[in-house]
């Protein structure tokens, strides 16, 4: 099976599961199930058990000797062993709660439900495999923060933190970023979660200072659908999340510029995160969060491959 | 410069122009709320295509507009008209236009082109002058929205007819014949005009176009640019005629004017017909009364013609028959073949004297004017005859010739003629006013002097029938002196003198008298007779032997002897009618009077012929003039005709004619039916006398013309042929050119770029890949 083709959560499903760390064990077993290797095969070497095949376990892992005695099938599983350290940095400010208008009625996820739902999906499969995950959220400053740490136990501080009420502020990447790159004491991967919606210039000046710390950084830019698509017709008054500004206008006569200027952006985002060596992810809010996952790790193993 | 046909529908739709920006504003209003993320990349496009959004809003709603306004033009039907039509047309243009209003017009038709008019409808059925009528309306409504001065002129075939006279006489006849003569048309008396063509209606004339032509072609005079519209239903017999018809036209198509001949009886799925085009329609062709003496009580014969005009057999036809109005027990027909008559007979019987009318119907078919026909009689208590004999010593003596002539016209109570003879001396003939007798017969009169003779021959010429028989008295060279005159005289022939009649020795058995094919001896000819073969004649008066009539003189044989000399012949006189029979009234010459009832039957038949004779003056066509002879002296002058249907009275005074007779005349006989003519005598009584007025059968014939036929006719005339249920104005060649076909293009043209630029500016979902 391929990441493509598996059925993967879609996000209205996930919006339905009110508590965080639910949502985010849905998704990871979605994740885990769907994987045919391990892209954290050979980080440990210490035999720990037998377990029963189940599928979707790498086959290099049957224990082909009990096979031979018993005439059934069991992987070995070894002790974990990893200096990981990951860092979820999620973007909470006003713009991340754009509420999509289809949405109105049923309150889908917006931007920060679904960036939110992503960074606890990775901190459970970062805590499941041993990491010392951390996470912060943060707006205009850090409003929520929970230092790296490796104990299962650990998810629940990093879900009530991502929960914590916000304060909906415009973005400071700048001094965000910066305050984290000289707070983090060890080198780690730090993920960012966030519409980049602000100050370009800022925020990679504020990721280029993570790198130069010797982090490892992934981006996950996270819009929605209209955000993308400017799908809007008839007379429309858009008002601003983050800036004052409002407009009425025609949608439909600014849908070619906007568009124009929307890919303009993400050229950009892309471009700079590639300067900064940033692993940068596109993500369409109504993606299932388990096929991003998913599509995330592989890509990880090839890079590290 | 353009106009339109219906300018109110134009006004009255511009507003609606207003729409699309009424919708606009009101979408400005209902717009909604949304909070919105990426508001720099929103305030960038709209910094960046404020100008072209706005262009671009603002053309699709100049489009929208010229889009409605579009299609209010187009439902306004705009024309267009240049100066070049102006210089072509000239700054006045004449259109003249002639209606034909003969009865064939009024052919029940279906009715195929409702076009505009609402109250039309495919199941419902028109007639060719409904159509003509609804052209002319139209082109009314055309002319009056064409700049420049439309002179409009309207007449009708039947003002034209030659054969009919102007309803009044005037100082300028042309304009009495026209019912529109060169009116200005424009939209302020477009009403009027309208109005005037409305209310035409056919006539019930049998006439044809060139009367109008010719009247027409002065209209045309001044130098200016003109239409000649011929609204017809192009019958064979109006344009077949040997009429130069394209040589009437030629003035008008060497002066440059247009001419069109309108085909309003075509129907709708037919095309221009290559051969001559007979249409079905049964014509009641005559009706007559064909014996008998109009008495009272009398049984009165008569006949009914019926025709086939069609060229397919019609089925049973049922004929009504009303006497003064009221129904009477009807005939069924049989059947009529193809293009054929049929003849019917039906008695009538009046038991009071004085005019009555006898009318006949067929069903109604395609055209109903033909279907009825008026005869009308009057019935006296006795039809006196008058029977001019020299005085013998006693007045009623039993053996002479006039008792025997006398018997036979009235035989009795109990065999009612209805006839009264009266014998007179022929100085009676001087004294008596003969118009009152139904026919006189002379009888062995030795000679006539001039007094006697002028009245006779008088009445002979006004319709009368005298009849002479011969006789020992009768003198051959007084009779050729007197009245016969080397033709000009009313006796037939001129006479040899008295001869005797020798037996046939190689057939002893032949009869002496043969019958000739004629109406009066139809009874008695085509098989032997045993009672014509009964009569002996030992003498008669022979013709001439080098008498050799002319050919015009009309002279006809009744009765020939065995030698094959004539006994009885007839020679026309004026509008009545000379017959001699060569031989004795009584059983002095033969033996035919004596207990020979043939001699009967031939009298009576031959009275019946003689007074059919001024009966048929009572008989006219439509539009022909009614004339009643007064009695100077004895009528008074003032006389009032009831005209039908509806018995409007019109007074005319008498006047005394060319002739010198007094005679009140009626120009007025447009409508077929009975015509009553009541006068008053000096004395107080009161006379009458009933005229039939029926239309001319051979309009019943509704064969049209083959278009190749009308090319032939029209040769070297450059014409027009049009079918007036497909005529659009303004397609021709008239002044302005219809704009709809180009502003429909351009309709359409705005409606696709409103449909591209709305597609332009509009959303369209693109499925996008994640990025």
């Amino acid at each position: 099976m391929t990441p493509g083709s598996k059925q993967y959560l879609p996000p209205e499903v996930l919006a339905r599961i009110g508590r965080l760390d639910l949502r985010a064990r849905t998704v990871v077993d979605g994740v885990l199930a769907g994987l045919h290797k391990s892209p954290y095969k050979g980080n440990s070497v210490e035999f720990l058990q037998h377990r029963e095949y189940t599928r979707g376990d790498d086959l290099r892992r049957v224990d082909w000797k009990v096979w031979g005695r018993q005439d059934r099938l069991y992987v070995k599983e070894f002790e974990d062993e990893t200096n990981l350290r990951l860092f979820l940095l999620v973007d909470g400010s006003a713009s991340m709660d754009y509420q999509p208008p289809r949405f109105a009625a049923t309150q889908g996820l917006t931007k920060f439900d679904y960036a939110a739902t992503l960074a606890a999906s990775l901190a459970w499969l970062g805590l499941s495999q041993g990491d010392a995950v951390g996470t912060a959220v943060f707006d205009k400053q850090v409003t929520a923060s929970v230092p790296a740490r490796t104990s299962r136990s650990h998810l629940a501080s990093l879900v009530k933190a991502l929960e914590q009420p916000r304060q909906k502020q415009p973005s400071d990447f700048l001094a965000v970023l910066r305050g984290l790159a000289e707070t983090l004491p060890r080198r780690g991967l730090v993920v960012l979660c966030s519409d980049l919606l602000g100050d370009r210039e800022a925020i990679f000046k504020g990721l280029q200072l993570l790198r130069q710390r010797g982090h490892d950084l992934a981006i996950f830019h996270v819009l929605d659908d209209d955000e993308l698509d400017f799908p809007f017709d008839g007379p429309t008054r858009f008002e601003g999340l983050e800036l004052p500004e409002d407009l009425a206008c025609n949608p439909r006569a600014l849908r070619a510029g906007y568009l124009e200027a929307i890919d303009k952006f993400l050229v950009e985002a892309r471009s700079r995160a590639a300067a900064t060596r940033c692993d940068y992810h596109l993500v369409r809010a109504s993606q299932p969060i388990d096929s991003v996952l998913v599509n995330f790790l592989a890509r990880r193993n090839r890079l590290r491959a | 410069m353009p106009t339109f046909d219906f300018t109110n529908l134009l006004w009255w739709g511009l507003p609606l122009a207003a729409v699309p920006v009424v919708i606009h504003l009101i979408n400005l209003l209902r717009h909604r709320t949304i909070d919105w993320a990426a508001m720099e990349f929103l305030l960038a496009s709209q910094r960046k295509y404020r100008t072209r959004i706005f262009l671009k809003q603002l053309l699709l709603l100049l489009l929208r507009i010229l889009a409605i306004l579009g299609l209010v033009a187009v439902l306004a039907q705009p024309r267009w008209t240049t100066d070049l039509g102006l210089l072509l047309g000239g700054q006045q243009t004449t259109h003249v236009v002639l209606l034909d209003d003969s009865f064939s017009m009024a052919e029940t038709l279906p009715d195929s082109a409702p076009k505009n008019n609402t109250q039309t409808t495919s199941t419902q059925t028109t007639s060719p002058f409904i159509r003509g009528r609804r052209l002319i309306a139209r082109l009314l409504e055309e002319l009056a929205a064409t700049p420049g001065q439309q002179l409009f002129s309207l007449g009708r075939f039947s003002q034209f007819s030659s054969d009919r006279p102007p309803d009044r006489n005037g100082p300028d006849e042309l304009t009495d014949q026209f019912d529109l003569r060169e009116e200005t048309v424009s939209p302020q008396n477009l009403t009027v005009l309208r109005r005037t063509v409305e209310g035409l209606a056919h006539s019930a004339h049998a006439v044809g176009p060139m009367a109008a032509i010719r009247s027409a072609i002065p209209l045309f005079s001044k130098g200016e640019g003109g239409v000649l519209w011929l609204i017809t239903d192009l019958r064979s017999r109006d344009w077949l005629k040997a009429e130069p018809t394209a040589e009437i036209l030629q003035p008008l198509a060497d002066a440059g004017i247009e001419i069109h001949f309108v085909d309003a009886a075509a129907l709708a799925t037919e095309q221009p017909a290559t051969d001559a085009e007979p249409r079905a329609n049964l014509t009641v062709e005559r009706l007559e009364m064909v014996g008998g003496v109009p008495a009272t009580d009398v049984l009165l014969p008569w006949e009914v013609t019926l025709r086939n005009q069609g060229d397919m057999p019609a089925g049973p036809v049922a004929l009504a028959i009303r006497e003064d109005g009221l129904e009477r027990p009807g005939l069924q027909v049989d059947g009529i073949p193809a293009g054929e008559t049929v003849n019917v007979r039906f008695e009538s019987r009046f038991p009071e004297a004085g005019g009555h009318l006898v009318e006949v119907e067929l069903p109604t078919d395609q055209l109903a004017v033909d279907n009825i026909r008026t005869a009308g009689v009057f019935v006296v208590d006795e039809a006196e005859v008058l029977i001019i004999a020299e005085p013998t010593g006693s007045e009623a003596d039993a053996g002479s010739d006039a008792f025997y002539l006398a018997t036979a016209l009235d035989p009795g109570a109990a065999a009612a003629t209805g006839l009264s003879p009266r014998i007179e001396s022929p100085r009676a003939l001087a004294q008596l006013d003969l118009s009152r007798f139904d026919s006189i017969w002379l009888v062995d009169v030795a000679r006539l002097d001039a007094a006697e003779r002028e009245p006779l021959e008088a009445y002979a010429k006004a319709g009368g029938g005298v009849v002479f028989f011969m006789g020992p008295d009768t003198s051959a060279a007084e009779i050729n002196d007197t009245l016969f005159r080397e033709g000009a005289g009313l006796f037939p022939a001129p006479l040899a003198g008295p001869v005797d009649l020798l037996p046939d020795p190689r057939n002893p058995e032949a009869p002496d008298v043969v019958a000739e094919n004629h109406p009066v001896v139809a009874v008695l000819s085509g098989r032997r007779n045993p009672f014509l073969d009964a009569v002996r004649v030992e003498r008669y008066m022979a013709i001439k032997r080098d008498y050799e009539p002319p050919p015009e003189s009309g002279l006809r044989r009744l009765l020939s002897l065995r030698n094959r000399a004539a006994l009885a012949l007839e020679r026309p006189f004026g509008s009545g009618l000379g017959v001699a029979i060569l031989t004795t009234a009584g059983p002095v010459w033969n033996n035919w009077a004596r207990n020979n009832p043939s001699w009967v039957v031939v009298m009576l038949e031959l009275e019946g012929q003689l007074a059919r004779l001024r009966r048929q003056r009572e008989t006219l066509l439509v539009g022909e003039p009614l004339e009643v002879v007064l009695e100077q002296g004895v009528d008074q002058i003032d006389v009032d005709f009831l005209l039908p249907p509806h018995g409007t009275t019109v007074r005319q005074v008498a006047s005394t004619s060319a002739d010198g007779e007094l005679v009140a005349q009626l120009s007025d006989t447009n409508s077929p039916g009975g015509y009553l003519a009541r006068w008053q005598t000096v004395s107080g009584g009161q006379r009458e006398r009933v005229i039939a007025v029926n239309v001319n059968p051979t309009e019943g014939n509704l064969e049209r013309i083959a278009k190749t036929d009308l090319d032939q006719v029209m040769a070297g005339i450059p014409f027009l042929y049009e079918r007036a249920e497909l005529l659009e104005p303004g397609d021709g060649n008239r002044s302005g050119t219809s704009l709809l076909r180009p502003l429909l293009l351009l309709l359409l043209c705005i409606l696709l770029a409103e449909q591209a630029l709305g597609f332009i500016v509009s959303y369209h979902p693109v499925r996008r890949s994640t990025r």
